[in-house]
């Protein structure tokens, strides 16, 4: 016969094991409700513009060397760092595409856009303040950079644009003068068609500095960004000479 | 670092400053011309060594490539006169007496300017596009070469004549129905050197990628380019250098053209 302390605490243990069934319930259920809440509120940052806008993209052809113009409906971010990126995205999954005049390898290339204003500026410790008691810095001043040309505006507002391209793109892109120049040209003309503040481009891969973009095309210097279909009008000349 | 061995004992018909002392009585603002041989060129068959250039084809890399059209060329130049200067004429750009180490792309600059040279080609290979793509630097020009030239831009002072040889070897390639794209580029170290420079890159002839191995066709694009050079050197001329006070201002300037 089971005794009565034996059956006092068995009843205890099944109204714990209930009454914890029944607060797992309740915070599963309170979790859920948070959850839908939150996804009901939440807006994607970058999300694209309802409708679809009429932008242009600078094509290469390793044919013959040209960069042409060519327009297309895409639906872009608000913002001009997002705009720069997605541009440029759209640009490379064009070269993706089976047939493309231009292969490049799919997948994402750029890792971010970054804006600076020009001209640049750097800073400077101001001689005449004195340094802090506690060993702190003297106050700062902000000074123009030195050279004299580059680092100006064209225009009131004018920006350098710095892409820091996706090196498992960089490392499958094909090597040669033409391919690569061609791809930089392309890139720069299709900012410059769309985005007209951009006035200069810089290249990192993965962050850093690169000399070459597959082993021929410069990374290391300052790119104008100009209207590139004109290069093409220059080897038409040089062909029909 | 392997060159003809010729090259420094060359003649130098267009160096007036050395022929002749200047006299006490001359300004000494006027700038002494640049020395300059025409009939020296330069031939850097780019890449070499454990820098294979680009896969052209399962069997083909573009430094062999390079090579094989460099040393064409050589030979046609040398049995019209010229004195050629070759950054490499093995796998790997050396330097004699440095232990074997590889010449960098600047090392390379450096050796053609040296050779104060009538022109100075770039040699490129690739398995993209057909015929033969040619390249200018992509620097503003600049009215003359300054006192102190600096590194990054040098070439701005010989753009003009880079783009005439542009369009002479344009001319001949389309003589020889060779396909051309002509344009320019930004490719090391073309901006840094003081002479008509241009960059030269072989496409395959046709489809088929090997066919940039065709002897036939690498000696058409050899031909012509011998052919272009021979008019050259009489057409070639070294740019003015900048007074004192103008080279400040333009090496002001030009420093800012590349960071």
């Amino acid at each position: 016969m089971i005794q009565r302390h034996q059956r006092i605490v068995f009843w205890c243990l099944v109204l714990c094991i209930v009454g914890m069934g029944v607060l797992l319930a309740v915070e599963r259920q309170r979790g859920r409700e948070r959850i839908e809440a939150l996804a009901a509120d939440q807006t994607p940052l970058d999300a694209p513009t309802a409708t679809a806008e009429t932008v242009t993209l600078d094509l290469a052809n390793d044919d013959d060397g040209t960069i042409t113009p060519a327009s297309r409906q895409i639906a872009l971010p608000e913002e001009a760092n997002a705009r720069a990126r997605a541009l440029i995205e759209h640009l490379i999954a064009e070269y993706a595409l089976p047939g493309s005049p231009h292969t490049l390898p799919p997948g994402s290339a750029v890792a971010e856009v970054f804006f600076v204003p020009l001209p640049l500026v750097g800073y400077t410790t101001d001689p005449s303040s004195s340094a802090t008691k506690d060993g702190g810095f003297r106050s700062t001043e902000p000074v123009a950079a030195n050279d004299p040309d580059p680092l100006q505006p064209k225009q009131p507002g004018g920006e350098l644009a710095v892409i820091d391209l996706r090196s498992t793109f960089v490392n499958q892109h094909p090597s040669g003068v033409e391919v690569e120049s061609l791809t930089l040209r392309s890139i720069l003309g299709t900012l410059h068609a769309n985005l007209p503040q951009i006035e200069q481009v810089r290249f990192l891969v993965d962050g850093q500095a690169r000399e070459t973009l597959a082993g021929h095309a410069d990374l290391l210097r300052t790119y104008p960004v100009t209207d590139t279909t004109s290069s093409a009008n220059r080897a038409n000349e040089g062909q029909s000479n | 670092m392997t060159l003809t061995g010729r090259a420094q004992t060359a003649t130098q018909p267009s160096l007036p400053a050395r022929q002749s002392t200047p006299a006490p009585s001359s300004p000494p603002s006027v700038p002494a011309p640049i020395p300059f041989n025409r009939r020296v060129i330069v031939l850097d068959p780019a890449h070499g060594g454990i820098d294979s250039g680009s896969q052209i084809s399962d069997t083909t890399l573009e430094k062999d490539v390079t090579l094989a059209l460099a040393f064409r060329l050589r030979s046609l130049l040398t049995a019209r006169g010229f004195t050629v200067v070759m950054t490499r004429d093995a796998d790997s750009a050396a330097e004699p007496d440095a232990a074997g180490s590889a010449l960098t792309l600047d090392d390379r600059a450096g050796v053609a300017n040296h050779a104060h040279a009538a022109a100075c080609l770039l040699l490129h290979a690739t398995g993209s596009g057909n015929g033969v793509h040619l390249y200018s630097s992509e620097l503003d020009a600049a009215e003359g070469q300054p006192t102190i030239v600096p590194w990054l831009t040098a070439q701005a002072a010989w753009v003009p004549q880079s783009q005439l040889l542009e369009k002479q070897f344009a001319k001949a390639f389309t003589r020889s129905g060779v396909t051309l794209v002509a344009s320019s580029a930004s490719v090391r170290p073309l901006d840094s050197l003081t002479c008509p420079a241009l960059v030269i890159e072989l496409a395959p002839a046709g489809d088929k990628e090997d066919s940039i191995n065709d002897t036939d066709y690498q000696q058409r694009v050899a031909l012509s380019i011998a052919g272009a050079l021979l008019f050259w050197q009489n057409q070639v001329q070294p740019p003015a250098r900048l007074s004192t006070a103008s080279s400040a201002a333009a090496n002001q300037t030009t420093a800012g053209e590349q960071p």
